[in-house]
C-alpha cells in the first residue's frame, strides 16, 4: 500500500530513542518510552501520502460546495438540500457546517476507518510489527499509542472541514454575526467558539469507530479487510439507527448521536446530546479497547 | 504488561514465551469480560437508582387536585419529552418531507405559508392552498402523533414564554413577550410575528394558536384533562413515581364508559410544588402507554429574560399574521390527523365524557382530505368511507366528506355517521 517505505525510514529513527530511554532508566515500561513511542507514531502517520490525500480530499468538500453555491445563480430554497445550505449566501461561515452534516455520515468514517484499521494490521502486513514489540513499551501501552495516533487524525480531519470551510466560506461569501437555530445571533467570536465544540463534538463521536477498527485491526494481517470491515461496520450502524423498528437499540449505537451536533446551535446550548455521547463513546472505546488488548495481548506475533 | 514485554524481548514473542504466559494468557481476556459487564451493570442501575423514590405521605385525589390547584409556580424550564404510540405507521426520519413534495415536514400545520391566499384567511389558511400543502400538514401531523419529540419549555411569567421544538439540525420556536408571539421555523428561515390582543393575553390562548400545539407541556394537558373530570371517570391516586428526578403523587383517571378506547390516563403531579410532570395516555386492555408527555429535566429557577426577546434574524421571512379572532379549538388533547384542518363550520359533538364523538360536516377541506394520497395509505376503507385507526382515537372520513372521530370503536363511528345521514 505504500506504507512500507514509510515505515523503513520511520522505524531506525524511532528506535535509538527507544533503545537510549530503556538504557537509561532501566526499566521496561517507561513512560518517556511510551511518549516517544507516540510522537513517532504521529509523525509516522501525518509523514505518510496517503494521510495528507485524505486530509486535501476532505479539505475538498467545503471548497466544492461553497463554490458550487456561488456559481449556481439560483437562489436556493430554504429547507431543501442538507440542513444550513441555503444560509451560506447570507453568511459564509455556514460552509464548515453544511461541510460537516455531509461529510460525517460516510467521508469521516470512511477516513477514520482507513486509519483505524491500519493500526495494528498494517505493521504486521508490512513486517514491521515485531520491531515495534521489541521496543521496551508493553503490547497494552502500544495499543493505547496507536489509539492516540488514530485519534489525533480524527481531530486533524475534522479541524480541516470546519477550518477549510471558514477559509473558503469567507472568501466567497460575506461573513456577519451566525444565526444559531433558535433564531438568536451571537457574534463572530462565540460563534467561533461553537465551531470549535462542534469540531469536538464530531471528533469524540469518532472515537468509539476509532477503537473498533483498532480491534478490528488486531484480528487480520491484512490491512484493507480491516479498513473495509470498520466502515462497514459504521454503515451498518447507521442503517439500524433509520429503523423506526429498533427504537430499543438505537441509544446503544455508536452512530445515533453523530448528527446531534446542531444542538450546540441552540440557544441555550443544549449539553444533554454531548454527554450522552461521550459517554456512548467511552463505552465504545473501553468495551473494544479491552477486546483489542485481549486480542493483541495474546496474539502470535509472527511477522 | 510487564511479564508481557518481557517475552516480547524475544522477536517471537507469543511461541517463546509458552510455559508462564500461556497460563496467564486468558487473563488478558478479564477486561474484555468485565467491562461490557460493569456497563450493563451500570445502564441497568443508573435508571433504577433515579426511579427510587423516598414514600411520600399518602393523599385523597380531592388533596391532589388542591395541590395542582395551589401550585404557584409561575416561572420554570425544562425539557419535554413526548412520546407516541398509537399504532400509525412510522416513517424513517427525513423521508416524510422528501417524498411528499410538501416541503420539509418539522412545520406544523398552518405555519408559513408564503403566498398571500393563505395569509388571509387567519386559522384555516393551510387547507386553502390545495392538495400539495394539506399533505405536508397531513405529514407533518403525523410526524408529530409519532415515535418521540423533545421539546424544551422556558416560563419565565405568565405573559414570558419560549417553547423549542428540537429536530435534528433543525429547531421551531414559539416565543411570546407581552402580547408579541413569534413562530420561528429553522429549516425554512421563516418567522411570523402575531400580536395578541390585550383580552386574549392569557398563558392558554397563546399557546393554542400557535402551531405546535401538539407538543404540549405537562401543565396544559393536565389541565384539560382536569377539566374533564366529572361523573363520567373515576380518579384515584396510584403509588408514587419519579419523574425528571422529583418524587410525584400519580393521579390516575379511569373512564367510566367502557366503549371508549381510553384506559386509563395517569397524571404524576410533583409532590413539591404541585405542577403537573407527566401525563401518560394508555389504551384500553393496552399494557403500554398510548401517549406520553412529560418533562425530563426541570428547573424551578427563572430563566434568563433575554431568552424571551426575539428579533428575527438577518435572511429571515418575516410574515405578519392577524391574531386568531375566533379560540382555534385544540379538540381533545391531540388532534387527530383528520381533524387538523378545522373550517369555519362548527364541529358537532355527540354524547359526552370519554364516548362523545365529534363530526365535521363535508366542506372543501374534507374533499381534499379524501383525495390525499397519504391519507388513502393511511386509511382502510370500510363501509360508508374511510377509517383511520389509532390505539386511542379512530377517524372515518365518509364518502360525502364528513369526518367522524372520537375516541370509540370504529363500528360505533359508522353508526353515528349513519344515524348523522338520515
Amino acid at each position: 500500500m505504500g506504507a512500507a517505505p514509510d515505515e523503513g525510514e520511520s522505524t531506525p529513527s524511532a528506535s535509538p530513542a527507544r533503545e537510549g530511554s530503556a538504557a537509561s532508566t532501566g526499566t521496561r515500561t517507561t513512560p518517556s518510552a511510551g511518549w516517544a513511542l507516540l510522537g513517532s507514531e504521529i509523525s509516522v502517520l501525518f509523514r505518510r501520502r496517503r494521510t495528507w490525500v485524505m486530509l486535501i480530499a476532505l479539505a475538498a468538500i467545503p471548497i466544492l460546495i461553497a463554490v458550487a453555491v456561488r456559481i449556481s445563480s439560483a437562489g436556493s430554497t430554504p429547507g431543501r438540500g442538507p440542513a444550513f445550505l441555503g444560509q451560506i449566501t447570507n453568511n459564509g461561515l455556514f460552509v464548515g457546517l453544511v461541510a460537516l452534516i455531509i461529510c460525517v455520515p460516510l467521508f469521516l468514517p470512511l477516513t477514520v476507518g482507513v486509519v483505524a484499521g491500519d493500526t495494528i494490521a498494517g505493521e504486521a502486513s508490512s513486517g514491521t510489527l515485531r520491531y515495534l514489540l521489541v521496543a521496551p513499551v508493553g503490547r497494552g501501552r502500544l495499543l493505547l499509542v496507536k489509539f492516540v495516533a488514530a485519534a489525533t487524525f480524527c481531530v486533524a480531519a475534522t479541524l480541516v472541514i470546519v477550518i477549510a470551510g471558514a477559509a473558503i466560506g469567507a472568501a466567497l461569501f460575506p461573513v456577519g454575526p451566525v444565526t444559531l437555530l433558535s433564531g438568536d445571533t451571537v457574534s463572530l467570536g462565540e460563534a467561533g467558539v461553537r465551531a470549535l465544540l462542534i469540531a469536538a463534538y464530531v471528533t469524540l463521536s469518532l472515537l468509539g469507530l476509532t477503537a473498533i477498527g483498532l480491534f478490528i485491526s488486531t484480528l487480520t494481517d491484512i490491512p484493507v479487510g480491516a479498513m473495509a470491515a470498520t466502515v462497514v461496520f459504521a454503515i451498518i450502524s447507521q442503517v439500524l439507527d433509520s429503523l423506526p423498528q429498533l427504537d430499543w437499540l438505537h441509544p446503544w449505537l455508536f452512530t445515533h448521536y453523530w448528527l446531534n451536533f446542531a444542538d450546540l446551535l441552540r440557544q441555550p446550548i443544549d449539553w444533554s446530546s454531548f454527554g450522552s455521547n461521550a459517554l456512548l463513546q467511552l463505552a465504545y472505546i473501553a468495551v473494544f479497547g479491552a477486546l483489542a488488548y485481549g486480542r493483541f495481548s495474546t496474539k502470535d506475533v509472527l511477522s | 504488561m510487564t511479564a508481557n514485554s518481557g517475552s516480547s524481548n524475544n522477536a517471537a514473542s507469543g511461541s517463546a514465551a509458552s510455559g508462564k504466559a500461556a497460563s496467564g494468557r486468558w487473563k488478558r481476556w478479564v477486561p474484555a469480560a468485565v467491562i461490557p459487564v460493569v456497563i450493563a451493570g451500570a445502564a441497568i442501575a443508573v435508571p433504577l437508582s433515579a426511579n427510587a423514590t423516598s414514600s411520600l405521605p399518602t393523599k385523597t385525589p380531592q388533596e391532589v387536585l388542591e395541590l395542582i390547584g395551589n401550585s404557584s409556580v409561575t416561572a420554570f424550564s425544562g425539557t419535554v419529552e413526548q412520546t407516541a404510540n398509537l399504532g400509525l405507521p412510522e416513517l424513517p426520519a427525513g423521508v416524510s418531507s422528501s417524498s411528499l413534495g410538501g416541503g420539509s415536514a418539522t412545520s406544523g400545520p398552518s405555519s408559513s405559508t408564503p403566498d398571500p391566499a393563505g395569509s388571509s384567511g387567519a386559522p384555516g389558511a393551510s387547507a386553502s392552498t390545495g392538495s400539495d400543502s394539506s399533505a405536508a400538514t397531513v405529514s407533518s401531523a403525523l410526524e408529530m402523533l409519532t415515535g418521540t419529540h423533545t421539546a424544551r419549555v422556558y416560563v419565565g411569567g405568565p405573559t414570558s414564554q419560549r417553547v423549542q421544538v428540537l429536530d435534528q439540525l433543525a429547531e421551531t420556536d414559539v416565543v411570546r413577550n407581552g402580547s408579541d408571539v413569534w413562530v420561528y421555523d429553522s429549516s425554512k428561515q421563516t418567522a411570523e410575528h402575531t400580536t395578541l390582543p390585550a383580552k386574549s393575553a392569557t398563558p392558554g390562548t397563546g399557546e393554542a394558536g400557535a402551531p405546535d400545539a401538539t407538543v404540549q407541556s405537562p401543565a396544559e394537558l393536565a389541565q384539560t384533562l382536569l377539566a374533564d373530570v366529572d361523573p363520567t371517570t373515576n380518579v384515584s391516586v396510584g403509588g408514587d413515581v419519579t419523574v425528571a428526578g422529583r418524587s410525584a403523587y400519580d393521579l390516575i383517571l379511569t373512564p367510566q364508559a367502557t366503549d371508549t378506547l381510553v384506559g386509563s390516563v395517569s397524571i404524576a403531579v410533583d409532590s413539591a410544588t404541585g405542577l403537573p410532570l407527566q401525563v401518560n395516555v394508555t389504551a384500553r386492555g393496552a399494557a403500554a402507554t398510548a401517549f406520553t408527555t412529560g418533562f425530563t429535566s426541570l428547573s424551578l429557577d427563572t430563566p434568563s429574560s433575554d431568552l424571551f426577546t426575539f428579533t428575527p434574524p438577518a435572511g429571515t421571512t418575516v410574515t405578519e399574521k392577524a391574531a386568531p379572532t375566533a379560540p382555534a379549538a385544540p379538540g381533545a388533547g391531540q388532534a387527530a390527523p383528520g381533524s387538523a384542518p378545522s373550517d369555519a363550520q362548527k364541529p358537532i359533538v355527540t354524547g359526552t365524557g370519554w364516548d362523545a364523538i365529534v363530526e365535521l360536516p363535508a366542506g372543501a377541506d374534507s374533499a381534499s382530505l379524501t383525495s390525499n394520497p397519504l391519507l388513502a395509505e393511511l386509511t382502510s376503507p370500510v363501509t360508508g368511507g374511510h377509517l383511520l385507526t389509532t390505539t386511542l382515537v379512530n377517524v372515518l372520513v365518509t364518502d360525502d366528506g364528513r369526518v367522524f372521530a372520537g375516541s370509540v370503536s370504529a363500528d360505533q363511528l359508522q353508526a353515528a355517521a349513519a344515524a348523522a345521514a338520515k
